[in-house]
């Protein structure tokens, strides 16, 4: 026998519109749907970061649109969370809606003399016990009582009744369920209002002591600093990376509080701030190899950033001003500027590949003296070599949310095991008196899985028939 | 990903490792066998058929097991040592394998055979793609560091059980639909009439729901259990988490549509049908969205 769970929907005292509106469980699939669908769009439309190439080339009026609503960040958007705003109104006011209907089923204790429960029951659900009646009685009793703890009896002159119960609080599983979305969202709204995610990049060798925010992009002082004293990649025997490993330090008012390592899947946490690797690459460094040719001859040096050298022969100040990386996709370019003994400061960039300069930069900037290696008479520059270190980037974050979070996970999990396996079965036992025995019958309800509380009461029948 | 020389001593090595991948290729035919069986059960009408079917179904199954664990054992002997669930080859063959299990399982409990002939095609699709998409790798490779973490088989297994049982319930939605068609209209065929009635198909295909969303909701914990280690959050908005989300969402609604009274039946069915499409899209069409998830592609 199975009982349809109730709605809720019957209520007949007058329940103002808001209410009716809130309690519906329609209203919950549809604002379900609506998240989902948002949701897609979120995945179709490059977000925050990653939208930038993709709004550039899109028409402006259709990037107006895009922007009002919120479209390139649309899970921070406004509509996200009046979406989310709504399902938590549905669900609180669904929850108390239904908790007197809930709490009756939980409390109530039905008659244990129940004749329309034993209507059609199957000839598997009764037995014959034979012995005195007044023993049989007292043993199926005692059965009952240390299988299920409280028994509702009536004893009549031609049958007994029992009732008892399993799982009542099996009614409560979808509470949990509810209850564990509302933690998990105050946990990211915790996150959101209290918490940070940032990114650092920290050469090897050198320290920091602050970080870039994500989102806003700002610089944000963390209080202590994060010096990299080793960064290591090591690789499997085909090629592929095997581990990214960071070995950091931090430091308080210059003392050296902690060391620990850094793996990719094994944070380091210092101060309720947590650190993970998350990239890694090189950066040019600090140092240029430069060649200079002039009247045939050929010489190299090395340079420093905000440094110089003497050209020999005139005795002109060559300054590096710049490195960069990559400029253009041309690859590695240094700025540097002469200062002859007489006359003005000459300043040019050498790229590294001129030959890839040359086909790829537009013809007024080739023939600007900014781009050209020999604007400085006699000489011709060439960009041997950029020297590079290894920089580690790591992920940080303060998240206080998390713990409400993983508490609302495993009330979550908990929940959904309890709403769909466990089920309230409510059981009868009848005794009836039966030449030179008694007869037992047994039936039962539950509010899921009756198959498997028709296989339950089956069971049932045949312990007590052994026990007794 | 590899070049020139290192792709040739890969090659060589490979050629001793096949043995894994050799059983579960042959395995595709032998569900292919299944299914064609079970096909003629249902148009012939023949019990023995049916028997013959479930018989080839447990053998396909017994022999993908020794399969994926042929595998793992081989990933050790190659030095590399982990559970055969670290990329699409290896999600596939779990995957076709849970499909499988599942079916047998529910198969054992209904003592119906008429959900074989729509599910057993989804394992035998799932590991033909596997098996023999030339893009699709079969190679052991080591786990790179983001996979090196103790929550990839607990987040691997109860994705792929969620997505397992997401699939027989997409096969008895499609049956529900089928059935309900022919009730309204009042034809009837041999075929039709061997399909068991609405009422218990949408209490199976409920089963199969509340199963792969507990499933799913592990799944998507462990994950962010997992994520929070590796990418500093538990949430990231990756395409990959936010599907799994729709996905979540999707069946959340069916669940509360048996709850709304007048809306189950075809409602959840179609329902369903949409959440699979979700799942099939989770599982393979992230891949064409930029993201994280990236391993999961080759």
């Amino acid at each position: 026998m199975n009982e349809t769970m109730s709605c809720g929907s019957n209520r007949k005292s007058g329940p103002g519109i808001f209410w009716r509106f809130f309690s519906s469980v329609k209203l919950t699939i549809v604002l379900l749907i609506i998240l989902a669908v948002v949701s897609v769009i979120g995945t179709v439309i490059p977000q925050r970061e990653a939208s930038i190439d993709f709004a550039m080339g899109m028409d402006p009026r259709l990037f107006q649109i895009f922007m009002s609503l919120d479209l390139f960040d649309i899970y921070h958007s406004l509509l996200f969370r009046i979406i989310i705003g709504f399902l938590v109104m549905n669900l609180v006011v669904c929850s108390i809606d239904r908790f007197p209907v809930t709490w009756k089923l939980f409390s109530h204790i039905p008659s244990p003399d129940k004749s329309r429960v034993f209507e059609g029951i199957s000839g598997e659900q009764t037995c014959i016990l034979s012995g005195n009646n007044k023993i049989i009685l007292d043993r199926i009793e005692r059965f009952l009582r240390k299988r299920y703890g409280r028994v509702f009896s009536k004893k009549g002159d031609s049958y007994s009744s029992f009732f008892v119960q399993t799982g009542r609080f099996s009614r409560f599983g979808v509470y949990l369920v509810h209850l564990s979305i509302l933690l998990i969202l105050a946990g990211a709204l915790a996150g959101s209002l209290f918490g940070f995610e940032g990114y650092v990049k920290i050469i090897e060798g050198d320290k920091t002591d602050k970080i870039l925010t994500r989102g806003n992009r700002q610089q944000k002082k963390l209080g202590f600093d994060i010096r990299c004293d080793k960064f290591t990649v090591s690789y499997y025997k085909n090629g592929m990376p095997k581990e990214y490993k960071s070995e950091l330090t931090f430091i308080v008012n210059g003392k050296e509080v902690e060391k620990g390592t850094l793996l990719v899947n094994h944070p380091l946490y210092f101060r309720g701030i947590t650190f993970y690797q998350a990239s890694y690459g090189t950066i040019p460094g600090k140092k240029i190899l430069l060649r200079a040719l002039a009247n045939g001859k050929s010489f190299s040096f090395y340079v420093s950033l905000k440094d110089h050298v003497h050209l020999p022969d005139n005795g002109a100040e060559l300054h590096l001003e710049d490195i960069r990386e990559n400029i253009a996709g041309i690859g590695p370019a240094a700025l540097i500027s002469i200062l002859p003994k007489h006359g003005n400061r000459v300043s040019f960039w050498i790229f590294k590949n001129p030959g890839l300069a040359k086909s790829r930069l537009p013809e007024p900037m080739l023939k600007s003296s900014k781009f050209n290696p020999s604007a400085f008479r006699p000489y011709t520059f060439f960009l041997e070599g950029v020297n590079t270190v290894c920089y580690t980037g790591l992920q940080v974050s303060k998240d206080p949310g998390v713990p409400i979070v993983w508490a609302g996970c495993i009330i979550l999990v908990t929940g959904l095991f309890v709403t769909f396996f466990i089920s309230h079965r409510r059981i009868w036992v009848r005794a009836e008196n039966h030449k030179g025995g008694i007869r037992l019958s047994v039936a039962g309800m539950a509010n899921k899985d009756p198959a498997g509380l028709h296989r339950y009461l089956l069971k049932l029948v045949n312990n007590i028939r052994k026990y007794v | 990903m590899q070049s020139g020389p290192f792709l040739c001593v890969l090659r060589t090595r490979d050629s001793r490792v096949m043995t894994s991948s050799m059983i579960l290729s042959y395995v595709t035919f032998v569900y292919f066998t299944g299914f064609i069986l079970y096909l003629l059960m249902m148009v012939m009408g023949k019990k023995a058929f049916g028997t013959a079917a479930t018989l080839v179904s447990l053998a396909g199954l017994v022999a993908h097991s020794i399969g994926i664990v042929l595998r793992w054992t081989e990933s050790y002997r190659l030095g590399i040592g982990h559970a055969p669930l670290s990329n699409l080859y290896e999600s596939l063959i779990f995957f076709s394998w849970a499909v499988t299990f599942f079916y047998l399982v529910v198969e054992w409990r209904t003592k119906n055979r008429v959900i074989g002939t729509f599910v057993i095609p989804i394992s035998f699709l799932a590991l033909a793609y596997a098996s023999f998409s030339p893009s699709v790798n079969s190679r052991i490779q080591p786990l790179v560091p983001a996979l090196k973490s103790n929550w990839l088989i607990a987040h691997v297994i109860t994705c792929f059980f969620s997505y397992a049982a997401f699939a027989l319930s997409f096969g008895l939605s499609i049956i529900y639909l089928v059935k309900l068609k022919n009730v309204n209209t009042g034809r009837t065929s041999p075929f039709l009439n061997r399909i068991p009635d609405c009422r218990l198909l949408d209490e199976l295909n409920y089963q199969m729901v509340i199963i792969g969303f507990l499933m799913l909701t592990l799944g998507i914990v462990t994950g962010s259990v997992w994520a929070h280690s590796a990418w500093g959050t538990y949430w990231g908005w990756d395409p990959k988490e936010t599907w799994s989300l729709i996905t979540w969402l999707i069946y959340a609604s069916v669940i509360h549509v048996r709850v709304a009274r007048g809306w189950e039946g075809k409602r959840t069915a179609v329902l369903c049908i949409v959440g699979f499409a979700c799942v099939l899209f989770t599982y393979f069409g992230v891949n064409y969205l930029a993201g994280l998830h990236s391993y999961a592609k080759s």
